[in-house]
């Protein structure tokens, strides 16, 4: 990126801890409004980090500029010089970043520093540093002033001061001057030996700053929530949530309440769990949009009915669920039959859908081919309207071959829509797709029905669930946050296209046409493809992919971008050459390069082990500190000591033979206390 | 002790198989693999225990009915342990912990509150509430047997106690559950010990106490009762034992001086005629004044006849009789120091010293020694509460007291209800080889367990510094073991039959901070949760410990403390309101302890940043491992949502195959996304 950059631009590379910040929309709006001038690169890790000597585990957002762009008379050195910029990063603060940037390293000036003005807009809040020039050392002076310069980039304003002016008054004894924003316009001047002390005057300063910050981030370090899950409950805490709309759950109306609804959706939750609250918001809100639908949407708080959540029955009916442990679980329970645990995606949208899809029975039992042709065709609920949903049928002679479908299928209920067919039907169905019976069909959202996958029938249930679920999955998918972890347990290396957002018609198709090469790549390749997993994903769409590709290659490359990763048991990142157009034989050539080893990783994936982010509050340590010894093992000798003293002081209590009540206890001394 | 074990282990399991097939009902000898001796709250306790896990048990109780024990005691009949049935909340384990007297079962109702809803329930109500636990629970006890002779007899099918009957029936049993409780009212022999009356049989009618000076040896609950109860009748009541009273108040054991019965404190205090005095009894003497010749008032001398004096036994003159207790005016103290406290005689000198346990039925081969602490009066057990050299044999409820005598409540039905339980889980690991229960829990959920455990455990709250939650760690997940008794920590997986691997483990105690200081002042609580580690109040700690402690590790603990020094220690900060659940107060700072235990990061995230992880890393923190990746990602919960998919972003279905973006994903997270990737939207 910055070889790419380097001579025409210069870059902005950010560094934010997670998206979503309010430093990440800083960096964004900022880029928005710079986009055309300065190259912008965002980063929440990865191995750029490192290279910049981050440590990973701190906290604050960091912005450098790189100073690629030729500045003409100064000679660019192999990297492009990065400028730091010290101040925490709001919009404002890398505007100014960036406009600092923009002034003059060094400017020359013939009048006497007190009378130079102050720095003007937008340079107001930076400081002076004067040094002064003799002619007869004009090019050396002008020399060290620019090697100071650059050291004081972002920090102060350099000016040169050329003696020979007459305007010039100050004594020849001072060497250098400055003056700093605010505290009046006065010069100080000053008589330096060496540059380094100038910087240090600045640096010193700005780690005054830095400690102050530290102090900071230290406070902040244990008064602020470092869950991005508990921060978000949190800042929420003033909101009332309204639990109205959902039945409370408890051991004593447990029973009669599930009775009372043909499917009854429980959320099991502590009140303590951060996941849990926030999921319990989205809960509500599927409620809301389930009013009067038959649904009784319901919630168990285990902090105060743990005996319900344990499965204990308090009478002698029993629970319809196995303990609870883990939080949030949501059950749907339905009279007479045991319940069943949601899998989805703990939101709004996920689990409506699965409530909706969990109405019809599974399998629904199809004995007409008008059902069927409803089944296959018809949303089973009008709130679904526009939602393609995943179709199952199992093909059976009769109901004798299906108890092992009927199983699948009722795992099944929530997230695809299962149908059995027997008998002439089946048969019908199954001649049509030229299948043998028994078979299962699966129609996956993604295809049309004329042409649905056909399976055998297993020999378990979990093979047969295994084997539609495999079925279901798209060969070229769209990764998106929902569905990634589908993808990501099939354990192969991902092809992976990176897209942008289309601005037009003609974005849009040149997408579709990318996409279409990527299909051409998995079918000229065949079984080659095997271990690789070919998918896309749309920046749009996933905004959260931007940053997947920053901290893959360090930048933001051009889009379209092709990379490989997650290669099994490697780490390494492959990018696909940004120049060469995407196109299957080319593709494929790449990838036999990487397996052939000759070609070089752009990238590495972090590493699989996630240590604390903070350090603990170790109370040992300061108990050590404050109380030494208090929190030490004893010594052998010790405790016979202590015994010695017990009896000592038994010793001298008949003395205290008076009602003086002041007589200090003896601690494990009582021979007569009750029990 | 550890290699012998396993064996001992096989040998008690052959012999209760064996045992339970040569049941004789003829000879008066009957088997048994448990007996439980007492159907008293402990006996009862454990009964239940044993019945719900269907073993062959029975228990033995002397007299007619259980608790028998509280038909006579408290004399003066009103229960000082609380029966709060009003909490404002419905969550069972967490009422217990303010309802110390119910025993422990799987019937929601069977409280005592079913019997009195009196906050200090009358003494009768407890026996009733103890028969309707025997009835309404099934338990089999035998009344009417007192056993008089116990005894143990090593066979090749290990170790056997028999018990023998009034009627010299004997019962023989692999496991001897001793639950006699406390009832031999302890004494101290000192000159004129036999001049004294003691609690146990003294008049609770105040009138007999009209206009007299009282006396009362003890300044436990029974003497401060006994005090309150003639109060308005006595004319003088004093106190006397060796130490000041200890409140209980002030020192979280609720053995000590209730401010239920403590109304002496406020009349001496006041200084109305009532007064409390320290002496070691076996240095006073009790003694009536000895005629000396010189009477000329006959009757008023007959009159003073009765009364008591109080001397030291340096005083008496040698060479007395031994039964002697007259003495003469040159052996009173009043004689040598002019204000002596105790110059003036008392009409009664009453002893309320308490009760001891009783040796007595044990035969040496089966009698556990006496304990170093409360005076002797103890059985000495093991960290588990089997006696001292009697294998199989344990003690439960008040005789077991001396594992935290003068520390913790397990002295107390309230305490001893949960000991019983953790000694029935030790039986049910030896002789039947079913592990302690535990809960498997992912290691992301274990916070909220912690978490719910503190906010409602009633076991460790009671049982503080006795019993404490151990948490196994084993990587992705721990294994939660409830309420292990915590002394036996070094015997861990021998007593419980759970390994400790190497990511070693927590324990999780609730203890009350050591320091001595103004009990109501004002600084006697902390709120800030870097200082946690000097709460004074009852509040969470955890302890973390990379193997089990030793035994040596655990005898050279620090002092004062429950368990020896640990890798890492967290104490979360007491609260007023005892509930340990404020994000930044109590949450973060535990999750940064589990954390450091654990070495992985277990914080929370949404399903965007474990999107990004998992694509950045090759694996995403543990949190989205374990939620995320299972698909059960947590979605941001404040977005707008629409149920009607924006068709149109991608042209949709094809047969060709080709992908449309999940038309679930809402529409807004990429309208969203629009205004983020415009700046990033480089060449493309």
């Amino acid at each position: 990126m910055e070889k790419a950059a380097r001579g025409k631009k210069d870059i902005v590379l950010g560094y934010v801890r997670s998206l979503g910040t309010q430093e990440h929309r800083s960096m964004m709006e900022t880029a928005y409004v710079y986009g055309s001038k300065y190259q912008f690169i965002l980063i929440t890790g990865g191995p750029v980090l490192k290279h910049l000597g981050v440590n990973e585990l701190s906290h604050s957002s960091r912005v450098w500029f790189l100073h690629c762009r030729v500045h003409s008379g100064f000679v660019i050195p192999m990297t492009c010089p990065l400028t730091l910029m010290r101040k925490p990063l709001s919009t404002l603060s890398l505007h100014s970043f960036l406009q600092l940037m923009e002034a003059p390293l060094v400017s020359e000036v013939y009048n006497d520093p007190s009378s130079v003005q102050p720095p003007q807009f937008p340079y107001q809040q930076t400081p002076q540093v004067f040094l002064f020039s003799r002619p007869t050392t004009a090019h050396l002076d002008l020399d060290t002033a620019t090697t100071l310069a650059w050291r004081l980039r972002g920090l102060a304003l350099l000016l040169l001061v050329h003696r020979q002016s007459p305007a010039v008054k100050t004594p020849d004894e001072y060497n250098a001057a400055y003056r700093l924003p605010e505290k009046s316009s006065e010069v100080k001047y000053l008589t330096l030996n060496d540059l380094d002390e100038v910087l240090e005057l600045f640096t010193n300063q700005e780690r005054e700053e830095e400690d102050e910050e530290e102090d900071e981030e230290e406070h902040s370090h244990f008064g602020h929530l470092d869950d991005e899950i508990a921060a978000s409950v949190y800042e929420n805490r003033g909101d009332l949530l309204d639990m109205d709309s959902i039945t409370q759950l408890t051991s004593d109306n447990f029973h009669t309440a599930v009775a009372q609804s043909s499917l009854t959706v429980a959320l099991f939750y502590l009140k303590w769990d951060a996941a849990s609250m926030a999921f319990l918001s989205s809960f509500l809100d599927v409620a809301e949009g389930l009013t009067d639908s038959g649904v009784q949407m319901s919630a168990v708080d285990c902090g105060e009915w743990t005996d319900l959540c344990a499965a204990q029955p308090g009478s002698s009916r029993p629970i319809p669920f196995r303990p609870i442990t883990a939080f949030p679980s949501v059950l749907l329970l339905r009279p007479q039959e045991s319940a069943q645990h949601y899998r989805g995606m703990l939101g709004t949208e996920a689990l409506h859908r699965f409530i909706m899809l969990s109405h019809p029975a599974s399998p629904v039992l199809l004995s007409t081919q008008e059902e069927v042709t409803s089944f296959l065709q018809e949303v089973p609920h009008p709130k679904l309207a526009g939602y393609t949903p995943d179709r199952v049928l199992g093909l059976f002679e009769t109901h004798r071959g299906a108890p092992l479908f009927t199983e699948a299928a009722k795992s099944l209920r929530g997230e695809v829509l299962t149908g059995l067919l027997t008998d002439g039907l089946a048969e019908k169905l199954a001649a049509e797709h030229s299948v043998d019976l028994p078979a299962v069909l699966v129609f996956p959202s993604w295809r049309t029905h004329a042409h649905p996958s056909a399976l055998p029938v297993s020999n378990s249930a979990e093979e047969l669930l295994s084997h539609i679920n495999t079925a279901l999955l798209h060969p070229l998918p769209e990764l998106t946050v929902e569905n990634l972890p589908s993808f990501l347990s099939l354990g192969k290396a991902l092809l992976l296209l990176f897209v942008g957002e289309e601005e037009d018609e003609f974005g849009r198709r040149q997408n579709q046409v990318l996409v279409e090469e990527m299909r051409g790549v998995v079918e000229l390749g065949g079984r080659r493809m095997e271990p690789y997993l070919a998918c896309w994903i749309h920046l749009g769409r996933t905004p959260a992919g931007m940053s997947v590709l920053g901290s893959y290659l360090g930048s933001m490359p051009p889009l379209p971008a092709l990379v490989l990763t997650h290669l099994p048991s490697r780490g390494e990142i492959y990018q696909y050459p940004p120049n060469m157009p995407i196109g299957a034989p080319s593709v494929l050539q790449w990838l036999q390069r990487i397996e052939d080893g000759t070609e070089s990783a752009a990238g590495l994936l972090g590493e699989d082990s996630w240590p604390p982010a903070v350090k603990f509050y170790d109370f040992l340590k300061i108990m050590d500190m404050q109380e030494p010894n208090s929190a030490q093992q004893q010594t052998p000798e010790e405790e016979e000591e202590v015994d010695e003293k017990e009896v000592n002081m038994e010793e001298d209590v008949l003395e205290e033979a008076t009602d003086s009540s002041s007589s200090s206890p003896t601690p494990n001394n009582n021979p007569h206390s009750e029990l | 002790m550890d290699s012998n074990l396993p064996c001992f282990i096989l040998f008690i399991l052959v012999g209760c198989v064996k045992c339970s097939s040569e049941y004789h009902p003829h000879n008066g000898t009957r088997h048994y693999d448990y007996c439980v001796l007492g159907a008293g709250p402990a006996g009862l306790q454990m009964g239940y225990f044993l019945s719900k896990a269907k073993r062959d048990y029975i228990i033995l109780e002397r007299n007619s009915g259980p608790g028998s024990f509280f038909n006579k005691y408290p004399r003066h009949r009103k229960l000082i342990s609380i029966n709060k049935i009003h909490t404002g909340r419905q969550n069972r384990e967490f009422n217990l912990r303010h309802d110390w007297n119910s025993l422990l079962s799987d019937k929601p109702d069977l409280l005592l509150k079913r019997v009195s809803s009196e906050f200090y329930p009358p003494a009768d109500a407890f026996p009733l509430y103890l028969s309707t636990f025997v009835k309404e629970l099934g338990l089999k006890v035998r009344y009417g047997v007192d056993i008089g002779r116990i005894r143990a007899v090593q066979s090749a099918t290990g170790r056997r106690y028999i018990l023998t009957d009034q009627h010299v029936s004997d019962y023989t049993c692999s496991v001897l559950l001793v639950a006699t409780g406390l009832w031999v009212p302890h004494k101290v022999e000192f000159v004129g010990s036999d001049l004294v009356e003691g609690y146990e049989s003294i008049s609770t009618n105040p009138e007999d106490y009209k206009d007299q000076s009282v006396l009362i040896l003890g300044k436990g609950n029974s003497a401060f009762e006994t005090a309150q109860s003639i109060l308005g009748r006595a004319s003088h009541v004093h106190m006397i034992s060796s130490s000041p009273v200890r409140l209980a108040w002030q020192t979280h054991y609720v053995g000590d001086l209730r401010a239920v019965n403590n109304e002496l404190i406020d009349t001496y205090q006041l200084k109305s005629l009532d007064g409390l005095l320290e002496a070691h009894l076996d240095k006073i003497v009790i003694a009536q004044r000895k005629e000396q010749g010189r009477t000329r008032l006959g009757e008023k001398k007959k009159e003073k006849k009765g009364q008591l004096y109080v001397t030291l036994k340096k005083f008496l003159q040698h060479q007395k009789p031994k039964n002697s207790s007259d003495v003469t005016g040159e052996e009173l103290p009043g004689y040598y120091i002019d204000n002596f406290s105790l110059r003036k005689p008392y009409d009664r000198v009453i002893r309320c010293l308490g009760f001891r346990f009783n040796f007595s039925v044990f035969d040496s081969s089966a009698c556990p020694p006496k304990s170093d602490n409360a005076k002797g009066r103890l059985p000495k057990v093991t960290a588990w509460y089997e006696g001292k050299n009697t294998p199989g044999l344990f003690v439960l409820g008040t005789a077991a007291h001396s594992r935290d005598y003068r520390s913790s409540a397990g002295g107390f039905v309230h305490g001893f209800r949960y000991t019983v339980r953790a000694v029935h889980r030790v039986l049910e690991q030896r002789y039947h080889s079913n592990p302690w229960p535990s809960t498997k829990l992912l290691t992301t959920q274990l916070q909220s367990w912690i978490l719910k455990r503190v906010g409602e455990a009633s076991g460790p709250y009671q049982m503080f510094e006795v019993l404490g939650d151990v948490i196994l760690l084993r990587g992705s997940h721990c294994e939660y073991v409830e309420e292990f008794t915590l002394q036996a920590l070094p015997q861990f997986s021998n007593l419980s039959g759970h390994e400790v691997s190497d990511h070693g483990l927590i324990v999780l105690v609730m203890q009350y901070g050591k320091k001595k200081i103004d009990y109501l002042g004002p600084e006697r609580t902390e709120g800030d949760w870097t200082k946690a580690w000097k709460s004074n109040f009852l509040h969470p700690v955890l302890y973390y410990y990379d193997t089990l402690p030793t035994e040596e590790e655990m005898k050279l603990r620090p002092s004062g403390w429950a368990l020896p020094r640990p890798k890492a220690i967290h104490h979360m900060v007491e609260d007023f309101l005892a509930e340990w659940d404020s994000p930044i107060s109590h949450i973060q700072p535990l999750r940064r302890f589990l954390e450091h235990c654990v070495q992985t990061d277990l914080r929370a995230f949404y399903a965007e940043s474990c999107f990004r992880s998992a694509l950045t890393h090759r694996k995403p923190p543990l949190f989205c491992q374990q939620g995320y990746l299972k698909r059960r990602g947590v979605a941001h919960s404040k977005q707008p949502w629409q149920h009607i998919h924006d068709a149109g972003v991608m042209p949709t279905e094809q047969d060709a195959g080709t992908s449309v973006a999940d038309p679930a994903f809402p529409n807004c997270l990429a309208q969203a996304g629009a205004s983020k990737s415009s700046g990033l939207k480089l060449d493309s």
